[in-house]
């Protein structure tokens, strides 16, 4: 954190405006400071930190099977791929096989995640812009979901589920059930968002135009998820380099046109419609067997080497580096967390906005701070 | 695409940079080990010009062994953080068929969008003042990822116009993810 000059250079049409690190729009401890020229930001420096808790320290010291529940904390909204990444590296490590059945919970369980964490944005980011209702509606949605992973696991935030060579527990017929009539109810509501939200002139007009990313801009920063697909560029991990049997599944990627906050919002809108019909069909074709690799030991040692593995979180790539000494816990963890990529974008983005677009430009890159930090 | 054929290229246009001995020693991509920083940039914009236009990551690990215990223990009170069996031992253990040396081994992750491909670069650099040319010229999501490095492992990477700490507090002395950090008493001890 820099020393505040409010007056920067002492010139007296400039102002310094720090946003955050206590601010409702910034969705967590993130601090931008902001230089304006009247209304017109002239230059924005992000400042974050403020969450760090050093995970890839901490993983230093705990065995492998213990580092899965430090991942819960990076992204806390969406803690499943979380674990999904951390534990395709340390498998790709070990070697192991996953039995089908585990690859299909895991796949049902990131899917119902991402609609769980979009629900988030959904909500949050109308009432960043002065909706109010949709926030009642998508955390309605969201408590269903989170409801669902209280009955299969026990935790509604930091599953902890699945872990190296499979997943937790098995699901049980009701929760089965549970989850269709969950699906039965979310599919009309999606139009319902539309109505209420999506196509509201009100936030068309606060969003369209707004906060534009081109193509070459968003590669260039290395954005991923939503906000590069925002953009019209076709990446998404699930499809790119596929993992836990993605490539079996039928689904669209949703690409926007302009790369404004509409663009990036809708993806998400549309981005949960393709999530249910992958929860369907791997609902419908689980396949029969067991949930955890034979052989996968409490104390896990792989042999000496390196691994990268990533997943397509419900905020982008997200990567996992791990390396192994031979010894029982990781040698070293490297964490691309899409959120922390996405961000660095800022200091360039919202430089000659307008101030008043800032709070729809930062809910639209959908940033969640424990994983910027980590 | 054919990365066989990249590959090759590559180590045509770029003298210094080959196929490591085990290619898939990053499980499971191909990876290229440069000979010395100074083909980093050749070889980046090479790649940058053949579509590997998204750089994924960039990062170093540490090969000075495992860590001392005292990386972790904030004062004499805690002691290591868990004692079950099966957690680490409270001296760190040195495994004999690992390579610890004293040195860095960087890693960089390009990729090719349309033509779903990713290839790593790695390069080992020394542990007395580590420095590597910026990758910000060519891709701007070095910028924050190479401050990462630069914070969390002291790296510095020269050319890059703004590299400062961005994770750790101001306050905090030395570079965390190196395996000879010791916490130096600050004030949120007691």
């Amino acid at each position: 954190m820099s020393k505040v000059d409010a007056f920067p250079g002492g010139k007296f049409d400039q102002l310094f405006v720090n946003l955050g690190p206590q601010h409702p729009s910034t969705h967590g401890v993130l601090r931008v400071g902001l230089t304006l020229e009247g209304e017109v930001i002239t230059k924005a420096e992000p400042d974050i930190g403020y969450l760090h808790r050093g995970t890839s320290k901490l993983a230093e010291a705990r065995g492998y099977h213990q580092c899965v529940a430090l991942t819960d904390r990076w992204d806390y909204v969406s803690a499943m791929p979380n674990n999904l990444a951390l534990c395709l590296a340390a498998e790709k490590l070990l070697g192991v096989e996953i039995p089908p059945r585990a690859q299909h919970l895991r796949v049902v369980m990131c899917e119902l995640n991402r609609i769980a964490s979009h629900l988030l944005f959904l909500g949050t980011y109308g009432i960043d812009l002065g909706a109010f209702t949709p926030f009642l509606h998508a955390f309605r949605e969201r408590e269903m979901i989170l409801d669902l992973y209280e009955m299969l696991c026990g935790a509604r935030l930091t599953y902890n589920y699945i872990r190296i060579g499979g997943v937790m527990a098995d699901i049980s017929p009701e929760w089965a059930s549970k989850t269709g009539e969950f699906l039965g109810f979310f599919k009309p509501r999606m139009k319902e968002y539309d109505d209420l939200l999506s196509f509201n002139p009100i936030f068309l007009a606060r969003t369209q135009g707004v906060g534009l990313i081109s193509k070459e801009a968003a590669v260039d920063w290395g954005l991923s998820g939503p906000n590069l697909r925002g953009s019209g560029v076709d990446y998404d991990v699930r499809k790119s380099d596929p993992y836990s049997g993605y490539d079996r599944f039928d689904f669209s990627v949703p690409l926007g046109k302009a790369g404004s906050c509409w663009d990036r919002y809708y993806c998400r809108a549309l981005e949960m419609r393709q999530s249910v019909r992958i929860v369907e069909a791997a609902l419908a074709g689980l396949p029969e067997g067991d949930i955890v690799a034979k052989g996968v030991a409490k104390t896990v040692k792989p042999p000496p080497g390196e691994a990268y593995a990533h997943v397509e979180a419900s905020r982008g790539d997200l990567g996992i580096y791990l390396v192994s000494d031979g010894g029982p816990s990781p040698y070293r963890l490297h964490v691309r967390a899409p959120s922390f990529v996405n961000l660095a974008i800022l200091q360039e983005m919202l430089v000659g906005c307008k101030v008043a677009d800032v709070v729809a430009i930062l809910g639209s890159i959908d940033i969640v701070l424990g994983e910027t930090d980590r | 695409m054919n990365i066989e054929s990249l590959v090759a290229d590559l180590a045509a246009k770029v003298p210094g940079v080959v196929l490591a001995a085990d290619p898939s020693y990053v499980k499971s991509y191909p990876t290229m080990r440069l000979s010395s920083a100074a083909y980093l940039l050749p070889a980046a914009s090479f790649l940058k010009e053949r579509g590997f236009d998204y750089l994924e990551i960039i990062t170093a690990v540490d090969w000075l062994g495992p860590v001392s215990p005292e990386g972790y223990t904030r004062g004499g009170r805690n002691p290591h953080p868990f004692s079950a069996p099966e957690a680490p031992a409270l001296v760190a253990v040195k495994n004999p068929a690992a390579a610890y040396k004293p040195a860095f081994d960087m890693l960089w992750c390009l990729a090719n969008i349309p033509a779903r491909a990713r290839l790593l670069l790695r390069l080992e650099i020394p542990r007395e003042d580590p420095a590597v040319p910026s990758l910000t010229g060519l891709f701007k999501a070095a910028d924050w990822q190479e401050r990462e490095v630069f914070d969390l492992l002291g790296v510095r990477f020269e050319g890059h116009p703004n590299l400062k700490k961005i994770l750790t507090p101001d306050f905090l002395q030395g570079h965390p993810l190196r395996k000879d950090y010791v916490h130096v008493k600050d004030r949120y001890d007691e």
